[in-house]
């Protein structure tokens, strides 16, 4: 099974050059970052009705100068777990039904399966904080910490994991800048007492970013691209 | 005294077409047999010839099914191809770096 002529076939740096080329080209072909991104932003501004839909007050405790109440959305703790889910669902679908058509398997199952175990632990830990709210007087810490454990949060980690899957450098620091998104409290001055309102421009925010960037793969990723 | 790379290429996987399967096959889960025809640019009888190649030294598997009404065959990597592809792409640098560094005996 072994040569002993130095150069029994191909020129070395050829067949390496060769075998890296066809490497990307199999890689372009599984790409569909656009979907995913899609199907999440659109998770996400479907989620505005379930925040609307009502709230309910927990525990309060009482602070200098007033009370400080925990607050949260029954019917957000319902939605995100099954949108997740099903959203994850009908990508895995989506790949399998295109590796098919093209020819090309795609290692997909390691981005679902992170996505649904993210957005079904990341529920129960928000349901947890309802129940056993962390300590008062550490705002910026558990304003952070509310998002670490936010159904976007969950969509965030689980790019990253697709980032790797696909290999793909500008997806991981698209995944890297969502992140950053979702944990930094961006704020453009807006007061919002009223609570049905409250998580509206979070989720405009979060869909936005993740519409923008899947219009921004898409056109990237265009078979007339790889052609070229 | 240090065996020279060029001698444990193995025959089997140092050839051209042959990588490309074992490059292709390795990046994807599995790939089509009309995939593989094209992406390589080769007939279907010479591509079929050194598939046998590669499933005969244990490197590929070979499923054949449907697709609706479409015959189909997928050539997936095993795990002993996994191994020579990684071994070959491992030697083919090394074989590189030591032509760059001045090696009279690889060049």
């Amino acid at each position: 099974m072994t040569s002993g002529a130095a150069y029994p076939g191909d020129d070395p740096r050829q067949l390496l050059s060769s075998a890296r080329e066809l490497a990307s080209r199999v890689r372009q072909t599984q790409r569909a970052t656009w979907l995913p991104l899609l199907v999440l932003a659109a998770v996400t501004f479907a989620a505005i009705p379930a925040y609307h839909a009502g709230h309910h007050v927990g525990s309060c405790v009482s602070v200098r100068g007033g009370r400080i109440c925990i607050s949260y959305y029954p019917a957000a703790f319902v939605y995100w777990p099954i949108a997740l889910v099903l959203a994850y669902t009908a990508i895995a679908a989506f790949y399998i039904r295109r590796s098919r058509a093209r020819g090309v398997g795609t290692r997909v199952r390691p981005y679902v399966t992170a996505g649904i175990v993210l957005a079904l632990v990341m529920s129960g830990v928000s349901l947890a904080a309802v129940h056993h709210p962390p300590p008062y007087g550490q705002g910026l810490q558990v304003a952070v910490l509310a998002r670490l454990i936010s159904p976007a949060s969950a969509i965030g980690l689980a790019l990253l994991v697709l980032a790797r899957t696909e290999r793909s450098r500008a997806l991981v620091v698209l995944a890297l800048a969502y992140l950053v998104v979702v944990l930094v409290p961006v704020s453009f001055g807006w007061v919002i007492d009223e609570p049905a309102w409250f998580f509206v421009p979070r989720q405009v925010i979060d869909g936005s970013v993740l519409l923008l960037a899947s219009i921004g793969f898409a056109l990237a990723q265009r078979p007339w691209r790889q052609a070229a | 005294m240090t065996t020279h790379p060029a001698n444990g290429l193995d025959d089997v996987v140092h050839q051209r077409v042959r990588l490309g399967i074992l490059t292709v096959a390795h990046e994807a889960v599995r790939v089509e047999f009309s995939y593989l025809k094209d992406a390589l640019g080769l007939t279907a009888g010479n591509l079929s010839q050194h598939l046998g190649v590669l499933e005969n030294a244990g490197l590929v598997s070979i499923e054949k099914g449907y697709a609706g009404k479409r015959a189909r065959t997928w050539i997936s990597l095993t795990r002993a191809g996994r191994a020579a592809l990684a071994e070959e792409i491992a030697r083919l640098k090394l074989l590189i770096s030591r032509v760059e560094q001045g090696d009279g005996a690889a060049g």
